[in-house]
């Protein structure tokens, strides 16, 4: 007999809406069960199509699932959807982040706009795990569009924060410029041994890493985060594929020495 | 050369032209279906060398015309011209008299499904099949086929003009919603299909039948259908006093119901023809404009049974410009510039 | 065991097959091809020999019975999820070895990618037997000695006829029963396979990573009007797309299907927000036919094309598939050089 039939998506609560920005809100899901930072779900609107969105948190009885509009599924839900209402998710699905791999020794990460989702687990584990050798660059287009405010406030106090903007109105008191012009200013004792995560748009990726091999980095150290379109979540849809490697199931989470080799 | 005395009427009923240069002529070859096999072919060359200057002249109409040919020589031509006619299957009054009328044109057609990719019915077949229902016949009468409303054998300069049509068969479980019949549709031909809930919906009074879906669906979901279709328009010339485009006449319509109309035609023409015209000779249209369209259409829809998708014109009518009333330009650059020079 | 058969005796066997299953086979339908009076062949029920087109291979492949080119996946009420039905009767496929050898890449994708196995397909799969249409010649454009995939022995009868009798080799003792009472005797029965082919095919074993931007995939971008009928008959091309949808006369009711996709298709990497990552032709060009030769091999050990040549004869702009797989051969041991 064939076995789970794992596209049926489960009825999901929606918790809480935790509005950013008009455009990108966060969702909390009722969940149980086993989700890693990094992983993503598909969110399931019947009769109007499914979303893979990355988890920007996680609880226990619920995943935050921080949600961009810009799309059929995505405008349906901003749209229809409120605090209370149900509907229906599957996963988690992909690789994630393995936390434990970044407890011991410094870390910096590299985020861009709503890419800060899939990492907004690590910092908060490793708030707590290794608080004093993580360094967290955060990088938004302008101030009105800087998610997680709160947990940034929270952060600051824990760890190495540099948040910055693209560029900002007169007046604006925080930092103004692209993330990589502060990769070469976090202060770091062992370049050689020093890990990293970058996540966030393909160009920001790949100017970030240009900056950290500047400074010595050691490529193997370098875990990025990928997306491609995923209809299936589970390795046969084949619309992610890149090369021999399936974003889905293999990623979304890479190191750079192997993603390197995959070009679309 | 003795001195000529020729019946020009009677050798221009033969297929042969009246030349500029006195003391000749020039053959016309009858295509039907603008096709011809190579025997045939090399005797049009064969004649051209003999007979002619070496030249040939290929017709708007898709025939041979084999021009500077003695008028002395029509005879021997026309013998020449026997294997060429029974080849062709071009119906004969006389054995070695050549071509027994001209008045009804030769029968044009495009390459049709025979060749092209976009034709929806055999062009040559069918127009090979009309022209030995009506020729010979003295009625000046032009007819032609193509395989797709393209319309690349220009049937609207005809007086019937014959468009293949298909009806495109759609199986919605063949379909994976590429759109690329949308795509092209929209593209080559007139918009006429959408997508809704991923699949394909085609406005049926929109569409044309020209089978561009067909051609451009990559999973079969888009078939042509059993059932060959036709558009027939109607009374297009091109002259001197009012050219025009045929208009719509019918569409959907079957190829019995084609060949009974073109074939009525004639009896009208007998009945209505003025016969003081020069040469006998008249478009069609300037008799219906006589007759009135009613009139007409009695002739032509005689015993004819339109199938159940046929779809015919409530009223026709025909643009063009009358030359007879004037032939003015619309705001005419000359006339300004002069109004200028006037100020 | 071998049987041989009249054609009519081969008859009343499928009649009796087909009172336990429902029986597919390549069929020649008049008229459906692109063009007027051309035909194609594809799969659909057959009850007797005469129905089957045996001669030419199929079109359009087997493939469609798997994966329906487009299946509804579930319907939605209201408020309820309701997977859809399929029908559970047992099935027979007709198919030819590189077939044969095609169901064994489908399976993989669906029951050995990740640790789902694709449910919708697993249970068609269940329901299926597979018959082996030898083969008495290489078909057109075909290469399938060139992948290995011109014999099999993984199938529950054979199917060969010669001179008027049909000869079968039944390897499933479920069907023996449908043989025995209709057969004219028993003998030895070897399946025919293809042999010689005038296509021929040279894969590279590594390709440098400079080949996925090397400049000849340009002529592609250039030829090739990205129709994605390479994919669409493609035995092993398993891509899908989901679609969901609201039924137009009752906007509460709605159902989520898959239908067939092609990496080749304008839309097949465009996410939301409209990015798209590859556009041109030649880009996606390369990454079907490294997927065949190369990438599918570098994960599951073995090539994914089949050597079927239907890509090759379907393809409207005349882009053969084989002599791309000989081009990058080439360009490969070039590159080495350099």
């Amino acid at each position: 007999m064939a076995g789970k039939n794992e596209y049926t998506p489960v009825s999901s609560k929606i918790q809480k809406i935790i509005r950013h920005v008009p455009g990108e809100w966060t969702f909390r899901f009722t969940y149980v069960g086993p989700v890693k930072p990094g992983q993503f779900f598909e969110v399931s609107i019947p009769k109007v199509g499914e979303a893979p969105i990355s988890v920007s948190g996680i609880g226990e009885d619920f995943v935050d699932l921080t949600i961009r509009k810009v799309g059929k599924v995505t405008d349906y839900l901003f749209d229809n959807y409120d605090e209370g209402d149900s509907l229906f998710i599957r996963g988690p699905y992909g690789n994630g982040f393995d936390v434990e791999d970044f407890e011991k020794g410094e870390i910096i990460i590299v985020a861009g706009g709503t890419a800060v989702s899939p990492i907004r687990g690590v910092v908060q584990h490793l708030c707590r795990a290794n608080p004093a050798d993580t360094h967290l660059i955060a990088g938004f287009k302008s101030p009105d569009e800087i998610l997680f405010k709160a947990d940034f406030a929270e952060w600051e106090k824990l760890i190495d924060v540099t948040m910055t903007v693209d560029g900002a109105p007169e007046g604006y008191e925080g930092r103004v410029g692209l993330v990589t012009q502060y990769i070469p200013e976090i202060p770091i004792r062992d370049i050689s041994a020093c890990k990293a995560i970058v996540v966030g748009p393909p160009p920001m990726i790949r100017f970030s890493i240009i900056e950290l091999v500047k400074r010595g980095f050691n490529e193997e150290n370098v875990w990025i985060s990928d997306s491609r379109k995923m209809c299936c979540g589970m390795g046969k849809c084949g619309h992610c594929r890149i090369g021999g490697k399936y974003v889905c199931i293999d990623g979304p989470v890479f190191r750079y020495t192997e993603h390197r080799a995959l070009i679309d | 050369m003795g001195n000529l005395d020729i019946n020009l009427k009677k050798i221009k009923k033969n297929a042969y032209r009246y030349s500029k240069v006195r003391g000749e002529t020039a053959s016309r070859v009858r295509c039907p279906g603008g096709e011809i096999d190579v025997d045939s072919l090399q005797r049009v060359v064969d004649i051209a060398r003999k007979y002619g200057q070496g030249t040939v002249n290929i017709t708007n109409r898709q025939g041979f015309e084999i021009p500077g040919i003695s008028l002395e020589d029509i005879e021997e031509v026309n013998k020449a011209l026997q294997l060429i006619i029974e080849n062709r299957g071009v119906n004969q009054d006389e054995y070695n008299g050549g071509y027994p009328a001209s008045g009804t044109r030769n029968v044009v057609a495009c390459p049709g499904a025979k060749l092209c990719p976009f034709g929806c019915y055999d062009t040559k077949e069918f127009a090979q099949d009309i022209d030995r229902r009506i020729f010979p016949n003295d009625h000046h009468v032009k007819i032609a086929f193509t395989g797709c409303s393209n319309d690349c054998a220009h049937t609207r300069l005809n007086d019937f003009g014959i468009i293949g049509q298909t009806e495109p068969q759609y199986d919605p479980d063949r379909c994976v919603g590429c759109e690329q019949c949308v795509k092209y549709c929209s593209k080559r031909s007139v918009g006429a299909l959408s997508v809704v809930n991923g699949k394909i919906v085609r406005d049926t009074n929109k569409c044309i039948g020209c089978g561009v879906c067909v051609v451009y669906c990559p999973t079969r979901a888009w078939t042509r259908s059993e059932e060959e279709y036709f558009r027939l328009v109607l009374l297009g010339r091109t002259g001197k006093k009012n050219p025009r485009m045929a208009e719509d006449f019918l569409k959907w319509a079957d190829r019995a119901s084609i060949t009974k109309i073109i074939e009525n035609v004639y009896a009208y023409l007998d009945d209505y023809l003025d016969r003081s015209a020069v040469e006998a000779k008249e478009h069609i249209g300037y008799i219906v404009d006589r007759t009135g369209f009613e009139e007409f259409l009695k002739y032509i829809m005689k015993d004819v049974h339109l199938g159940p998708k046929c779809e015919m014109q409530g009223r026709m009518y025909w643009g063009g410009k009358r030359y007879d009333q004037g032939n003015e330009l619309r705001r005419s650059m000359y006339r300004f510039s002069e109004k200028e020079a006037d100020q | 065991m071998g049987y041989v058969l009249s054609t009519e005796g081969f008859d009343r066997t499928l009649a009796k097959l087909g009172e336990r299953y429902r029986i597919f086979a390549p069929v020649l339908k008049a008229g459906e091809g692109r063009f007027k009076d051309t035909d194609v062949i594809r799969y659909d029920y057959v009850r007797s020999l005469e129905e089957m087109e045996l001669e030419t291979r199929s079109d359009y492949s087997f493939k469609e019975i798997l994966l329906p080119i487009s299946e509804t996946l579930f319907f939605f009420t209201e408020d309820q999820i309701r997977e859809a039905n399929l029908d559970e009767t047992p099935v027979l496929v007709f198919l030819r070895s590189c077939d044969i050898h095609a169901v064994r890449r489908l399976d993989q994708m669906y029951m050995g990618n990740g640790a789902n196995d694709d449910y919708f397909y697993e249970r068609r799969k269940e329901l299926v037997k597979f018959v082996l249409i030898g083969c008495p010649a290489s078909c057109e454009n075909g290469f399938c000695r060139d992948m290995g995939t011109d014999r099999t022995e993984d199938y529950a009868f054979s199917l060969d006829v010669k001179d008027g009798k049909v000869y079968c080799d039944v390897r499933d003792p479920e069907l023996e029963d449908a043989f025995r009472p209709c057969a004219e005797g028993t003998e030895d029965v070897v399946p025919q396979s293809p042999g010689e082919s005038d296509c021929h095919v040279e894969r590279p074993e590594e390709v440098p990573l400079s080949i996925f931007t090397d400049a000849m995939w340009d002529e592609y971008t250039k030829r090739c009007i990205n129709c994605g009928r390479c994919n669409f008959v493609c035995p092993t091309c398993t891509c899908f797309t989901m679609q969901d949808l609201f039924y137009t006369d009752n906007g509460l009711v709605g159902e989520r299907r898959r239908v067939n996709a092609s990496c080749m298709v304008d839309g097949y990497t465009t996410v939301a927000g409209g990015l798209e990552h590859r556009k041109k032709n030649g880009e996606r060009m390369r990454f079907k036919v490294l997927h065949k030769v190369y990438d599918f091999r570098k994960r599951f050990g073995y090539d994914m094309c089949v050597g079927c040549g239907r890509c090759d004869s379907v393809c409207p702009e005349y882009i053969s598939f084989a002599n791309c797989i000989n081009k990058l051969n080439a360009r490969v041991k070039e590159l080495e050089v350099e």
